[in-house]
Protein backbone atom coordinates (compact mmCIF):
# COMPACT_ATOMS: atom_id res chain seq x y z
CA UNK A 1 0.00 0.00 0.00
CA UNK A 2 1.53 3.37 -1.49
CA UNK A 3 1.80 5.93 1.83
CA UNK A 4 0.19 9.20 1.56
CA UNK A 5 1.14 11.81 3.88
CA UNK A 6 -1.53 14.83 4.37
CA UNK A 7 -0.30 16.09 7.92
CA UNK A 8 1.87 18.87 6.39
CA UNK A 9 0.52 21.46 8.60
CA UNK A 10 2.01 19.19 11.82
CA UNK A 11 5.43 19.14 9.71
CA UNK A 12 6.34 18.77 6.36
CA UNK A 13 7.56 15.71 4.82
CA UNK A 14 9.92 14.34 2.95
CA UNK A 15 12.38 17.28 2.70
CA UNK A 16 13.74 18.29 -0.11
CA UNK A 17 16.85 16.79 -0.74
CA UNK A 18 18.84 20.24 -0.64
CA UNK A 19 17.47 20.26 3.00
CA UNK A 20 19.16 16.92 3.73
CA UNK A 21 22.22 17.67 1.91
CA UNK A 22 22.87 20.91 3.68
CA UNK A 23 22.46 19.72 7.27
CA UNK A 24 25.09 17.07 6.46
CA UNK A 25 27.30 19.18 4.26
CA UNK A 26 27.21 21.82 7.36
CA UNK A 27 28.42 19.15 9.96
CA UNK A 28 31.36 17.98 7.71
CA UNK A 29 32.29 21.22 6.45
CA UNK A 30 31.11 24.44 8.74
CA UNK A 31 31.10 22.43 12.13
CA UNK A 32 33.17 25.23 14.21
CA UNK A 33 30.99 27.39 16.49
CA UNK A 34 29.40 30.61 15.05
CA UNK A 35 30.76 33.91 16.27
CA UNK A 36 33.01 32.55 18.73
CA UNK A 37 36.14 32.14 16.95
CA UNK A 38 37.50 33.58 13.43
CA UNK A 39 38.82 30.78 12.28
CA UNK A 40 37.70 29.33 9.03
CA UNK A 41 35.54 26.67 10.84
CA UNK A 42 33.60 29.15 12.79
CA UNK A 43 33.35 31.50 10.08
CA UNK A 44 32.07 28.35 7.72
CA UNK A 45 28.87 28.18 10.54
CA UNK A 46 28.34 32.02 10.53
CA UNK A 47 27.90 32.10 6.82
CA UNK A 48 25.24 29.42 6.95
CA UNK A 49 23.56 31.50 9.47
CA UNK A 50 24.03 34.77 7.75
CA UNK A 51 22.42 32.94 4.52
CA UNK A 52 19.33 31.29 6.83
CA UNK A 53 18.73 35.14 7.70
CA UNK A 54 18.93 36.82 4.10
CA UNK A 55 16.48 34.09 2.56
CA UNK A 56 13.93 34.56 5.68
CA UNK A 57 14.15 38.22 5.45
CA UNK A 58 13.55 37.81 1.61
CA UNK A 59 10.91 35.47 2.13
CA UNK A 60 9.26 37.93 4.80
CA UNK A 61 9.77 41.60 3.69
CA UNK A 62 11.61 42.21 6.83
CA UNK A 63 14.16 45.52 5.65
CA UNK A 64 17.41 44.05 7.45
CA UNK A 65 18.18 40.15 7.29
CA UNK A 66 19.21 41.46 11.23
CA UNK A 67 15.45 41.68 12.24
CA UNK A 68 15.61 37.52 11.89
CA UNK A 69 16.48 35.79 15.15
CA UNK A 70 16.68 31.79 15.00
CA UNK A 71 14.70 29.85 17.88
CA UNK A 72 14.14 26.61 18.09
CA UNK A 73 10.49 26.72 16.94
CA UNK A 74 7.43 28.96 16.80
CA UNK A 75 6.47 28.16 20.14
CA UNK A 76 9.66 29.72 21.83
CA UNK A 77 9.70 32.56 19.20
CA UNK A 78 5.85 33.13 20.54
CA UNK A 79 7.00 33.01 24.00
CA UNK A 80 10.04 35.46 23.48
CA UNK A 81 7.59 38.03 22.05
CA UNK A 82 4.40 37.30 24.20
CA UNK A 83 6.26 37.12 27.86
CA UNK A 84 8.68 39.77 27.01
CA UNK A 85 6.48 42.38 25.90
CA UNK A 86 3.01 41.48 28.52
CA UNK A 87 3.92 43.20 32.32
CA UNK A 88 0.97 43.00 34.52
CA UNK A 89 -1.68 45.58 34.06
CA UNK A 90 -0.97 45.63 30.34
CA UNK A 91 -3.99 44.51 28.01
CA UNK A 92 -3.65 41.86 25.20
CA UNK A 93 -6.21 41.25 22.67
CA UNK A 94 -6.42 38.03 20.85
CA UNK A 95 -8.60 35.75 18.75
CA UNK A 96 -11.36 32.69 19.38
CA UNK A 97 -8.96 30.30 17.25
CA UNK A 98 -5.01 30.49 18.26
CA UNK A 99 -2.94 27.56 18.87
CA UNK A 100 -1.93 26.74 22.30
CA UNK A 101 1.16 28.38 21.26
CA UNK A 102 -0.30 31.46 21.75
CA UNK A 103 -3.28 30.71 24.42
CA UNK A 104 -1.23 28.82 27.35
CA UNK A 105 1.61 31.61 27.33
CA UNK A 106 -1.29 34.00 27.37
CA UNK A 107 -3.37 32.48 30.19
CA UNK A 108 -0.10 32.12 32.03
CA UNK A 109 0.26 35.78 32.07
CA UNK A 110 -3.12 36.55 32.57
CA UNK A 111 -2.68 34.52 35.86
CA UNK A 112 0.26 37.07 36.30
CA UNK A 113 -2.10 40.51 35.96
CA UNK A 114 -2.18 40.69 32.26
CA UNK A 115 -5.31 41.34 31.10
CA UNK A 116 -6.45 39.25 28.30
CA UNK A 117 -9.52 39.71 25.54
CA UNK A 118 -10.28 36.76 23.51
CA UNK A 119 -12.58 38.57 20.42
CA UNK A 120 -14.74 35.40 19.40
CA UNK A 121 -14.38 34.52 15.26
CA UNK A 122 -17.21 33.27 12.78
CA UNK A 123 -17.71 29.78 12.90
CA UNK A 124 -15.64 29.68 9.97
CA UNK A 125 -13.02 30.94 11.80
CA UNK A 126 -12.61 34.39 10.21
CA UNK A 127 -12.16 37.46 13.01
CA UNK A 128 -13.65 40.87 12.12
CA UNK A 129 -11.31 43.41 12.37
CA UNK A 130 -14.17 45.68 13.86
CA UNK A 131 -14.72 43.86 16.59
CA UNK A 132 -11.09 44.11 17.97
CA UNK A 133 -10.97 47.39 17.00
CA UNK A 134 -14.03 47.59 20.16
CA UNK A 135 -12.14 46.04 22.53
CA UNK A 136 -8.89 48.19 22.01
CA UNK A 137 -8.40 51.02 25.06
CA UNK A 138 -5.41 53.10 25.91
CA UNK A 139 -3.42 50.64 28.01
CA UNK A 140 -3.95 47.72 24.88
CA UNK A 141 -0.43 46.69 24.55
CA UNK A 142 -0.55 43.83 21.57
CA UNK A 143 -2.88 42.10 19.48
CA UNK A 144 -1.36 38.94 18.47
CA UNK A 145 -3.39 37.06 15.94
CA UNK A 146 -2.30 33.41 13.83
CA UNK A 147 -1.86 34.31 10.29
CA UNK A 148 -3.81 30.99 9.78
CA UNK A 149 -5.77 28.73 11.36
CA UNK A 150 -4.09 25.11 12.23
CA UNK A 151 -7.52 23.96 12.28
CA UNK A 152 -9.94 25.24 10.28
CA UNK A 153 -7.34 27.16 7.82
CA UNK A 154 -8.95 30.67 7.30
CA UNK A 155 -6.46 33.29 6.86
CA UNK A 156 -6.95 35.68 8.73
CA UNK A 157 -7.05 39.70 7.50
CA UNK A 158 -3.81 40.49 9.14
CA UNK A 159 -3.36 44.04 7.47
CA UNK A 160 -6.06 45.51 9.10
CA UNK A 161 -5.49 43.57 12.23
CA UNK A 162 -2.12 45.39 12.20
CA UNK A 163 -3.90 48.56 11.14
CA UNK A 164 -6.06 48.88 14.22
CA UNK A 165 -3.69 47.75 16.61
CA UNK A 166 -1.37 50.74 15.46
CA UNK A 167 -4.18 53.13 15.93
CA UNK A 168 -4.21 52.59 19.80
CA UNK A 169 -0.82 52.61 19.32
CA UNK A 170 -0.49 48.76 20.82
CA UNK A 171 2.04 46.02 18.56
CA UNK A 172 1.08 43.63 16.39
CA UNK A 173 2.49 40.16 17.05
CA UNK A 174 1.66 37.45 13.72
CA UNK A 175 1.69 33.54 14.23
CA UNK A 176 3.12 32.30 10.93
CA UNK A 177 3.32 28.49 12.17
CA UNK A 178 0.80 27.35 9.33
CA UNK A 179 1.67 30.26 6.32
CA UNK A 180 5.39 31.02 6.30
CA UNK A 181 6.87 29.87 3.09
CA UNK A 182 3.02 28.70 1.87
CA UNK A 183 1.20 32.55 1.51
CA UNK A 184 2.62 35.72 0.43
CA UNK A 185 4.17 37.51 3.46
CA UNK A 186 5.39 41.34 3.56
CA UNK A 187 5.86 42.09 7.79
CA UNK A 188 6.36 45.79 6.36
CA UNK A 189 3.22 46.29 3.90
CA UNK A 190 1.15 44.36 6.38
CA UNK A 191 1.98 46.20 9.55
CA UNK A 192 3.85 43.43 11.22
CA UNK A 193 6.04 44.65 14.30
CA UNK A 194 6.36 40.86 15.01
CA UNK A 195 6.36 37.38 13.55
CA UNK A 196 6.86 34.31 14.72
CA UNK A 197 7.77 31.45 12.30
CA UNK A 198 8.23 27.51 12.33
CA UNK A 199 11.10 26.18 9.96
CA UNK A 200 10.08 22.35 9.91
CA UNK A 201 6.42 23.17 7.79
CA UNK A 202 5.96 24.98 4.45
CA UNK A 203 9.93 26.00 4.81
CA UNK A 204 10.65 22.23 4.66
CA UNK A 205 13.29 22.88 7.05
CA UNK A 206 14.11 20.21 9.69
CA UNK A 207 12.06 20.37 13.37
CA UNK A 208 13.61 21.91 15.81
CA UNK A 209 14.26 25.16 14.26
CA UNK A 210 11.76 28.27 14.00
CA UNK A 211 12.54 32.40 14.81
CA UNK A 212 11.20 35.61 15.53
CA UNK A 213 11.67 38.30 13.53
CA UNK A 214 11.33 41.79 15.25
CA UNK A 215 10.69 45.14 13.62
CA UNK A 216 13.80 47.61 14.41
CA UNK A 217 12.49 50.12 17.11
CA UNK A 218 10.52 47.67 18.75
CA UNK A 219 12.17 47.04 22.22
CA UNK A 220 11.45 43.53 23.33
CA UNK A 221 13.51 42.21 26.37
CA UNK A 222 15.13 39.06 25.83
CA UNK A 223 13.75 35.64 27.28
CA UNK A 224 17.51 33.76 27.73
CA UNK A 225 20.42 35.40 28.37
CA UNK A 226 23.94 34.15 28.17
CA UNK A 227 26.60 33.92 25.52
CA UNK A 228 26.41 35.13 22.03
CA UNK A 229 30.39 35.20 21.41
CA UNK A 230 29.97 39.25 20.95
CA UNK A 231 30.77 41.97 23.26
CA UNK A 232 32.21 38.95 25.37
CA UNK A 233 34.13 41.83 27.40
CA UNK A 234 30.63 42.76 29.38
CA UNK A 235 28.66 40.73 31.86
CA UNK A 236 25.90 42.58 30.49
CA UNK A 237 24.01 40.75 27.97
CA UNK A 238 24.23 42.06 24.58
CA UNK A 239 20.70 44.53 23.29
CA UNK A 240 21.45 44.76 19.80
CA UNK A 241 19.51 42.19 17.25
CA UNK A 242 20.10 39.36 16.62
CA UNK A 243 22.33 38.45 19.04
CA UNK A 244 19.79 39.91 21.65
CA UNK A 245 17.53 36.54 21.27
CA UNK A 246 19.85 34.43 20.50
CA UNK A 247 21.66 33.57 23.82
CA UNK A 248 24.00 29.73 23.60
CA UNK A 249 25.27 27.93 20.67
CA UNK A 250 22.14 27.99 17.88
CA UNK A 251 21.15 24.66 16.10
CA UNK A 252 23.65 25.20 12.92
CA UNK A 253 22.95 22.34 10.91
CA UNK A 254 19.23 22.49 11.46
CA UNK A 255 19.13 26.58 10.44
CA UNK A 256 21.42 25.67 7.31
CA UNK A 257 18.70 23.05 6.07
CA UNK A 258 15.87 25.73 7.07
CA UNK A 259 17.81 28.37 5.13
CA UNK A 260 18.20 25.72 2.35
CA UNK A 261 14.33 25.15 2.30
CA UNK A 262 13.65 28.81 2.54
CA UNK A 263 16.04 29.18 -1.00
CA UNK A 264 13.96 26.44 -2.29
CA UNK A 265 10.99 28.50 -1.94
CA UNK A 266 12.60 31.24 -2.89
CA UNK A 267 13.49 30.16 -6.33
CA UNK A 268 10.40 28.40 -6.69
CA UNK A 269 8.13 31.14 -5.54
CA UNK A 270 5.72 31.41 -2.91
CA UNK A 271 2.70 32.44 -5.28
CA UNK A 272 3.15 28.88 -7.20
CA UNK A 273 3.80 26.73 -4.06
CA UNK A 274 0.27 28.51 -3.44
CA UNK A 275 -1.23 27.72 -6.65
CA UNK A 276 -0.21 24.18 -6.06
CA UNK A 277 -2.04 24.15 -2.71
CA UNK A 278 -5.25 26.30 -4.20
CA UNK A 279 -5.21 23.43 -7.09
CA UNK A 280 -5.73 20.67 -4.27
CA UNK A 281 -7.84 22.50 -2.07
CA UNK A 282 -10.38 23.20 -4.92
CA UNK A 283 -10.54 19.57 -5.99
CA UNK A 284 -10.84 18.15 -2.11
CA UNK A 285 -13.85 20.84 -1.27
CA UNK A 286 -15.64 19.77 -4.85
CA UNK A 287 -14.84 16.30 -4.12
CA UNK A 288 -16.17 16.62 -0.16
CA UNK A 289 -19.44 18.46 -1.11
CA UNK A 290 -20.58 14.90 -3.24
CA UNK A 291 -19.97 13.00 -0.06
CA UNK A 292 -22.97 11.97 1.75
CA UNK A 293 -22.39 12.67 5.69
CA UNK A 294 -18.69 14.23 5.65
CA UNK A 295 -18.84 17.65 7.25
CA UNK A 296 -16.20 20.34 6.35
CA UNK A 297 -15.09 22.64 8.96
CA UNK A 298 -13.51 26.43 8.33
CA UNK A 299 -13.82 28.54 5.03
CA UNK A 300 -15.76 26.80 1.87
CA UNK A 301 -13.41 29.31 -0.68
CA UNK A 302 -10.08 27.56 -1.48
CA UNK A 303 -8.88 31.23 -1.68
CA UNK A 304 -9.86 32.02 2.09
CA UNK A 305 -7.39 28.99 3.09
CA UNK A 306 -4.21 27.89 4.15
CA UNK A 307 -3.59 24.15 2.59
CA UNK A 308 -5.58 22.16 5.00
CA UNK A 309 -8.99 20.63 5.36
CA UNK A 310 -10.77 19.51 8.90
CA UNK A 311 -12.99 17.17 8.72
CA UNK A 312 -15.50 14.98 10.32
CA UNK A 313 -18.01 11.56 9.09
CA UNK A 314 -21.13 12.33 10.51
CA UNK A 315 -21.41 9.56 13.71
CA UNK A 316 -18.26 8.38 13.18
CA UNK A 317 -15.20 9.46 15.82
CA UNK A 318 -12.21 11.05 14.42
CA UNK A 319 -10.10 8.81 15.78
CA UNK A 320 -12.00 5.90 14.50
CA UNK A 321 -11.46 7.73 10.94
CA UNK A 322 -7.89 8.32 11.40
CA UNK A 323 -7.00 4.54 12.22
CA UNK A 324 -9.46 3.85 9.13
CA UNK A 325 -7.58 5.67 6.48
CA UNK A 326 -4.52 4.93 7.87
CA UNK A 327 -5.05 1.37 7.82
CA UNK A 328 -7.24 0.96 5.26
CA UNK A 329 -5.59 3.57 2.88
CA UNK A 330 -2.25 4.59 3.93
CA UNK A 331 -3.18 7.38 4.49
CA UNK A 332 -1.79 9.59 7.15
CA UNK A 333 -3.60 12.45 9.19
CA UNK A 334 -4.06 14.33 12.03
CA UNK A 335 -7.03 13.59 14.35
CA UNK A 336 -8.19 14.99 17.32
CA UNK A 337 -7.92 18.34 18.78
CA UNK A 338 -4.78 19.55 17.19
CA UNK A 339 -3.30 21.59 20.15
CA UNK A 340 -5.90 24.31 19.79
CA UNK A 341 -9.07 23.84 22.15
CA UNK A 342 -9.93 27.55 21.25
CA UNK A 343 -10.23 26.78 17.39
CA UNK A 344 -12.15 23.75 17.96
CA UNK A 345 -15.07 25.66 20.35
CA UNK A 346 -15.34 28.18 17.49
CA UNK A 347 -16.18 25.55 14.88
CA UNK A 348 -18.09 23.23 17.20
CA UNK A 349 -15.84 20.34 17.33
CA UNK A 350 -14.81 20.43 20.99
CA UNK A 351 -14.01 18.04 22.72
CA UNK A 352 -14.20 15.48 20.03
CA UNK A 353 -11.90 17.51 17.66
CA UNK A 354 -11.65 16.90 13.76
CA UNK A 355 -9.73 15.15 11.03
CA UNK A 356 -7.44 17.08 9.66
CA UNK A 357 -5.81 16.39 5.84
CA UNK A 358 -3.13 19.12 5.15
CA UNK A 359 -0.89 19.46 1.66
CA UNK A 360 2.82 20.07 0.81
CA UNK A 361 4.81 20.39 -2.12
CA UNK A 362 4.83 16.42 -2.01
CA UNK A 363 1.08 16.40 -2.32
CA UNK A 364 -0.47 15.64 -5.89
CA UNK A 365 -3.85 15.49 -7.06
CA UNK A 366 -3.97 11.60 -7.18
CA UNK A 367 -3.46 11.62 -3.35
CA UNK A 368 -6.46 13.84 -2.71
CA UNK A 369 -8.31 11.96 -5.25
CA UNK A 370 -7.45 8.86 -3.06
CA UNK A 371 -8.51 10.16 -0.21
CA UNK A 372 -11.82 11.27 -1.50
CA UNK A 373 -12.44 7.89 -2.75
CA UNK A 374 -11.53 6.29 0.64
CA UNK A 375 -13.87 8.72 2.40
CA UNK A 376 -16.58 7.87 0.02
CA UNK A 377 -15.99 4.21 0.85
CA UNK A 378 -16.00 4.65 4.58
CA UNK A 379 -19.27 6.85 4.30
CA UNK A 380 -21.07 3.80 2.38
CA UNK A 381 -19.85 1.21 4.54
CA UNK A 382 -20.15 2.93 7.84
CA UNK A 383 -23.86 2.57 7.02
CA UNK A 384 -24.42 -0.96 6.20
CA UNK B 1 -3.49 -14.28 17.19
CA UNK B 2 -4.77 -12.36 19.75
CA UNK B 3 -7.20 -9.80 19.63
CA UNK B 4 -5.61 -6.62 20.51
CA UNK B 5 -8.79 -6.17 22.46
CA UNK B 6 -6.86 -4.09 25.46
CA UNK B 7 -6.16 -0.06 25.53
CA UNK B 8 -3.52 1.82 27.47
CA UNK B 9 -4.10 5.46 27.64
CA UNK B 10 -1.10 8.10 28.78
CA UNK B 11 -0.52 11.22 29.91
CA UNK B 12 2.09 11.74 27.36
CA UNK B 13 3.43 10.15 24.18
CA UNK B 14 6.99 9.92 26.04
CA UNK B 15 5.45 7.27 28.10
CA UNK B 16 3.52 5.57 25.12
CA UNK B 17 6.88 4.97 23.02
CA UNK B 18 8.58 4.07 26.44
CA UNK B 19 5.56 1.12 26.77
CA UNK B 20 5.48 0.11 23.49
CA UNK B 21 9.32 -0.86 23.66
CA UNK B 22 8.38 -2.98 27.32
CA UNK B 23 5.62 -5.00 25.36
CA UNK B 24 7.99 -5.55 22.11
CA UNK B 25 11.13 -6.62 24.77
CA UNK B 26 8.44 -8.92 26.10
CA UNK B 27 7.09 -10.31 22.96
CA UNK B 28 3.47 -8.69 23.70
CA UNK B 29 1.78 -8.09 20.55
CA UNK B 30 0.80 -4.35 20.15
CA UNK B 31 -0.02 -1.80 17.98
CA UNK B 32 -0.09 2.01 18.18
CA UNK B 33 -3.41 3.84 17.69
CA UNK B 34 -5.31 7.19 17.92
CA UNK B 35 -6.03 7.33 21.33
CA UNK B 36 -9.93 6.65 21.39
CA UNK B 37 -12.02 9.97 22.20
CA UNK B 38 -14.27 7.92 24.90
CA UNK B 39 -11.32 6.41 26.37
CA UNK B 40 -9.30 9.72 27.19
CA UNK B 41 -8.21 13.39 26.36
CA UNK B 42 -4.79 13.12 27.39
CA UNK B 43 -2.62 11.89 24.83
CA UNK B 44 -3.22 11.55 21.13
CA UNK B 45 -1.19 8.07 21.11
CA UNK B 46 -2.95 4.72 22.77
CA UNK B 47 -1.46 1.14 23.08
CA UNK B 48 -3.52 -2.06 21.67
CA UNK B 49 -2.32 -5.39 23.20
CA UNK B 50 -3.83 -8.41 24.32
CA UNK B 51 -6.64 -7.44 27.61
CA UNK B 52 -6.53 -10.29 29.04
CA UNK B 53 -2.32 -10.03 29.80
CA UNK B 54 -3.53 -6.63 31.96
CA UNK B 55 -2.25 -7.34 35.30
CA UNK B 56 1.13 -8.77 33.69
CA UNK B 57 1.28 -5.48 31.60
CA UNK B 58 0.70 -3.64 33.73
CA UNK B 59 3.34 -4.80 36.03
CA UNK B 60 5.74 -4.77 33.44
CA UNK B 61 5.05 -1.22 32.86
CA UNK B 62 5.64 -0.34 36.88
CA UNK B 63 8.65 -2.28 37.00
CA UNK B 64 10.08 0.01 33.84
CA UNK B 65 8.76 3.23 35.39
CA UNK B 66 6.47 3.84 32.57
CA UNK B 67 3.38 5.93 33.60
CA UNK B 68 0.32 5.61 32.08
CA UNK B 69 -3.23 6.89 32.23
CA UNK B 70 -5.41 3.43 32.88
CA UNK B 71 -6.17 0.65 30.50
CA UNK B 72 -9.39 -0.64 29.44
CA UNK B 73 -11.26 -3.47 28.10
CA UNK B 74 -12.27 -1.63 24.14
CA UNK B 75 -12.54 -4.55 21.86
CA UNK B 76 -11.44 -2.57 18.21
CA UNK B 77 -14.97 -3.59 17.04
CA UNK B 78 -16.28 -1.43 19.21
CA UNK B 79 -14.30 1.35 17.45
CA UNK B 80 -15.03 1.31 14.50
CA UNK B 81 -18.21 1.21 12.75
CA UNK B 82 -19.59 -2.28 11.80
CA UNK B 83 -19.54 -2.06 8.16
CA UNK B 84 -15.85 -1.34 8.27
CA UNK B 85 -14.11 -4.26 10.07
CA UNK B 86 -14.99 -6.40 7.00
CA UNK B 87 -13.78 -3.48 4.80
CA UNK B 88 -10.44 -3.10 6.20
CA UNK B 89 -9.89 -6.37 6.80
CA UNK B 90 -10.18 -6.87 2.40
CA UNK B 91 -8.24 -3.75 1.96
CA UNK B 92 -5.45 -4.90 3.88
CA UNK B 93 -5.41 -8.69 2.12
CA UNK B 94 -3.12 -8.05 -0.55
CA UNK B 95 -0.95 -6.11 1.29
CA UNK B 96 -0.24 -9.50 3.82
CA UNK B 97 -0.25 -11.86 0.00
CA UNK B 98 2.61 -9.36 -0.82
CA UNK B 99 4.68 -9.68 2.52
CA UNK B 100 4.27 -13.76 1.93
CA UNK B 101 2.46 -13.88 5.56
Amino acid sequence: MEQIYLDHAATSWPKHPAVLHAVLLTMETAGGNPGRAGHKLAMQAARRLGAAREALARLLGAPDSSCISFTKNATEALNVALLGLLRPGDHVVTTGVEHNSVMRPLRYLQQQGVRLTVVPCAADGLVDPDDVRKTLTATTRLVVATHASNVLGTIQPIAQLGEVAHKVGAHFLVDAAQTAGALPIDVQAQGVDMLAFTGHKALLGPQGTGGLYVRPGVNLPPLLRGGTGSASELEEHPEFAPDRYEAGTPNVPGIAGLAAGAEHILNWGVARVRAHEELLLTRFLDGLANIPDVVVYGPREPARRAGLVSLNLRGISPAALGQALEEGYGILTRVGLHCAPAAHRTAGTFPDGSVRFSFGGSTTLDHVNTSLKALEELSVHART
Amino acid sequence: MHELDGVITFFSSHHAVRAERVLQLHNIPNRTVPCPRELSSSCGVALRFPHEGRTRVAELLAIANVQFESIHHHPEAQSLPPGWTSLLQRLKRPERKGEGS
